[in-house]
């Protein structure tokens, strides 16, 4: 299934809290549109509202003002409008313990009502496109946090999903582990020309993986919406440093800015484009 | 630890072993009854108080296996109708609140009920004897399997409630490939403590209320004055139940089999 187009136009979201009742801001407007197929980074720090726009995103939770469309509809408002269209990767694994890798592959593919046989072969050629030949019949207990991390993947993909959706699935391993899923994840992604959102608090994971990144401040509103590709691979470091001072100051670093002296330097054309 | 015997090593059986110390009690314990019951006369205790086993083995060969056999019927029966009662009802409280709100009270209500009322309430409300049976053995076990099964949905974590939501399950799925699995273990142990209950339960009722079964038969050996009776009716009664539990336990090591 190819891509669909994520909109969100002046989105917020408020929760009030339990025992004191006053109100805390989430998200706070946003606006930003990811397009069919684009694999997009959000960072932020630690609750700035990252979680709360993916349970947005899944059709979890409702906006409190503004909108959040996919595929032009509303995922919360129209949510068995898109059964088998939103696959997520979580923090944990969140696999169901008492099934085989196998059968937690099979999961959303049964929920969708796809005919048994197919369900058996299609989660089996997924386990093993992610090296799991064989543990299919693993229970999740049996295996290593990587290798659920693996299984989960596999549950999102199996689903061909227009939209794909990572909330710091990767953040929980080491770092070797964490970037060869990351990669493994954005390949498939890219082969299935799903449009994937991938929430994570490190910032070389956001550069390495996005075509966008999007730096959010707290509570949540687009700060920064970079497009990675004007930025060259000589430019990461100064991207990366860009992107540290933007959130630690909670505003916009110049040197982000769209008419910044360092952004065209490096944009195509630019005296400090890889090309130049 | 012995090893596991060859024929036993299917994982179900890992860990058991001969329990040789329960049977040197309990060969202890008969030993002292039977020295009693010959010694009754010195100890100043009438024999027929103290009958020993070649005595109550005469009663047990006597026993009707009809009346065990109705006995378990009513107690198997009574125990599937309280959990599809208890399951119809936590399901529907745990989707709805207004449900629970109004329900739980009513619940815990029944609950704190004594055992001895409900029995009464069965002989004075109703003529047909399986009918007061059934009505008891419900009344005590169905909320016990009400209010243990819907705590145990409601500490299905919020991730995994999420996650399966994610995917826009229909109720029936979200019930029956989450929320039934995930209460399996404790759905389990439930089962196993609303059995004792309800064969200490049954018996009393149809002690009450019966002309059929255990309980009955229990009543009659006490018009009879016949210790031997009370004491085989009483050892098929245990076993009845050990035999139950085992089971449930045959029946919980294979559905449980996923945990590490
Ligand atoms: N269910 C909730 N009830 C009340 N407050 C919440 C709830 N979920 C999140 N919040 C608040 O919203 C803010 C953003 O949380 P979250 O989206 O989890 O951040 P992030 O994922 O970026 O770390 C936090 O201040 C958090 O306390
Ligand atoms: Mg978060």
């Amino acid at each position: 299934m190819s891509g669909l187009r994520i909109e969100v136009k002046a989105l917020r979201k408020a929760f009030r809290q339990t025992v004191s009742g006053s109100e805390v801001l989430a998200i706070d407007r946003l606006d930003f549109v990811i397009e069919p197929g684009e694999i997009a980074a959000v960072v932020g720090t630690t609750g700035c509202g990252k979680s709360t726009l993916f349970d947005v995103m899944i059709g979890l939770d409702a906006p409190t003002d503004g909108q959040l469309l996919i595929g032009g509809s509303e995922p919360y408002a129209d949510f068995d409008g898109f059964r088998g269209k939103i696959a997520t990767v979580f923090q944990q694994d969140r696999l169901l313990p008492w099934r085989s890798a196998l059968d937690n592959v099979c999961l959303p593919l049964e929920l969708a009502g796809v005919p048994e046989a197919a369900q058996r072969r299609r989660a089996a050629e997924w386990l093993e496109r992610l090296g799991l030949a064989k543990f299919m019949q693993a229970y999740p207990h049996e295996l290593s946090g990587g290798m659920r991390q693996r299984v989960a993947i596999a549950r999102a993909f199996v689903l061909q999903p227009a939209i794909l959706l990572a909330d710091e699935s990767f953040g929980h391993l080491d770092e070797v582990t964490a970037a060869e899923l990351r990669d493994t994840f954005v390949a498939l992604a890219r082969e299935c020309g799903s449009t994937a959102v991938l929430i994570t608090h490190q910032l070389e994971e956001a550069i390495s993986v996005g075509d966008r990144v999007l730096v959010f401040a707290k509570p949540a509103s687009v700060l920064a919406d970079i497009r990675v590709s004007d930025w060259p691979r000589a430019g990461h470091a100064e991207l990366r440093a860009a992107i540290q001072s933007t959130l630690q100051g909670n505003c916009l670093d110049p040197r982000l800015e769209p008419a910044s002296v360092l952004a065209s330097a490096f944009a195509p054309g630019g005296a400090l484009h890889a090309g130049a | 630890m012995l090893p596991d015997s060859a024929g036993a090593g299917n994982g179900v059986q890992r860990g058991r072993r001969f329990p040789r110390e329960a049977i040197v009690s309990l060969l202890v314990l008969a030993a002292l009854w039977e020295l009693a019951s010959r010694n009754a006369a010195i100890i100043g205790i009438p024999p027929i108080a103290l009958p020993g086993f070649a005595r109550i083995a005469q009663s047990l060969a006597g026993l009707t296996v009809i009346d065990v056999a109705v006995t378990v019927a009513r107690v198997v029966g009574a125990l599937v109708l309280s959990f599809l009662l208890a399951v119809a009802c936590a399901v529907a409280m745990y989707r709805s609140v207004a449900v629970e709100r109004y329900g739980y009270p009513l619940v815990r209500l029944l609950m704190a009920v004594p055992v001895i009322s409900w029995i009464l309430f069965a002989v004075l409300w109703f003529r047909q004897v399986e009918f007061r049976i059934g009505f008891v053995l419900v009344a005590v076990c169905g909320p016990l399997f009400l209010v243990d099964m819907l705590a145990s949905m409601k500490g299905v974590s919020k991730e995994l409630r999420d996650m399966m939501r994610s995917f826009r399950p229909t109720a029936a799925q979200f019930f029956g490939k989450l929320m039934l699995p995930a209460i399996l273990p404790s759905v389990l142990t439930s089962w196993k403590i609303n059995l004792s209950l309800a064969i200490r339960v049954v018996t009393i009722a149809e002690l009450v209320g019966a002309v059929t079964g255990i309980g009955h038969q229990l009543s009659v050996a006490q018009e009879l004055f016949s210790v031997a009776d009370v004491f085989a009716w009483t050892l098929i009664l245990v076993a009845v139940l050990f035999l139950l539990e085992a089971v449930l336990n045959r029946i919980e090591a294979h559905v449980l089999r996923w945990r590490p």
